[in-house]
């Protein structure tokens, strides 16, 4: 799966919970969950586990504590598909 | 230093399915777990729980600068519904709890005596903010002393040390 498909599904999975819709027209690679999504930290779980159904991956907890921006989340999808 | 996280039980309910498999075990330790499987409002005991450990983690990320989703390394101490201890990487955390019909406040610190004289404030008009993070400065000392704010909801707590 390439970047840009990751990208658009992380999108996805964040949607429901970003209050500001507008905030995720402006989506980069270094757009933060909680400082600039403005994602409740108890909902940070959902994604994760979101993420963790969609793409069919195990998010170790060393992992889940990287996951606080896209960049991060992303690098932690690519490496968890690369071992699967 | 202190930190303290306050929870609004109506948007909690709205918004986080704890229920939802995997959920809780991302969030608690087994000993948390068989604290909530055994409460008897279970919703409250989640929210507590979670609401010391964000409590304690804003102490922890002050401290240190860094920044983490690390709730299994905020590990409570339950010693009862108001009171207890958030241990992380080798620190101990003071915690004070209030649970409401409609809302849970918790307030940390690093010691019961920080604790025990905390102020709480009603508006935001002396507080300043260095790197996101706030204070203000004492008119009678001219102390810096640090504030912690905490927002959910319906319910918004400011409190700084007297």
């Amino acid at each position: 799966m390439d970047r840009i498909t990751i990208i658009e599904n992380l999108k996805n999975i964040i949607t429901p919970f970003v209050g500001d819709k507008e905030a995720l027209d402006n989506l980069t690679e270094q757009t933060d969950f909680i400082k600039d999504l403005n994602i409740n930290s108890a909902n940070l779980v959902d994604i994760i586990l979101d993420v963790e159904d969609f793409f069919d991956i195990q998010i170790d907890n060393e992992s889940m504590e990287k996951m606080l921006n896209i960049e991060a989340t992303i690098a932690i999808v690519e490496e968890k598909l690369a071992s699967k | 230093m202190i930190g303290n996280d306050v929870v609004d039980l109506a948007t909690a309910k709205n918004e986080n399915n704890w229920r939802r498999k995997g959920y809780l075990e991302k969030l608690f330790t087994e000993e948390e777990i068989a604290l909530i499987k055994t409460a008897n409002n279970q919703d409250v005991m989640v929210w507590n729980l979670w609401s010391r450990k964000e409590a304690a983690y804003k102490i922890f990320n002050r401290d240190t600068g860094l920044r983490a989703f690390m709730p299994l390394q905020l590990v409570c101490t339950y010693v009862n519904e108001l009171q207890g201890t958030v241990y992380c990487q080798g620190k101990t955390y003071y915690t004070k709890t209030v649970v409401k019909p409609d809302h849970i406040h918790t307030i940390a610190a690093v010691d019961t005596k920080i604790l025990e004289n905390i102020v709480f404030l009603k508006d935001r008009k002396l507080i300043l903010k260095k790197e996101g993070v706030p204070y203000l400065v004492q008119p009678e000392t001219t102390q810096t002393v640090p504030v912690s704010i905490s927002h959910h909801g319906n319910y918004e707590y400011i409190i700084t040390m007297s």
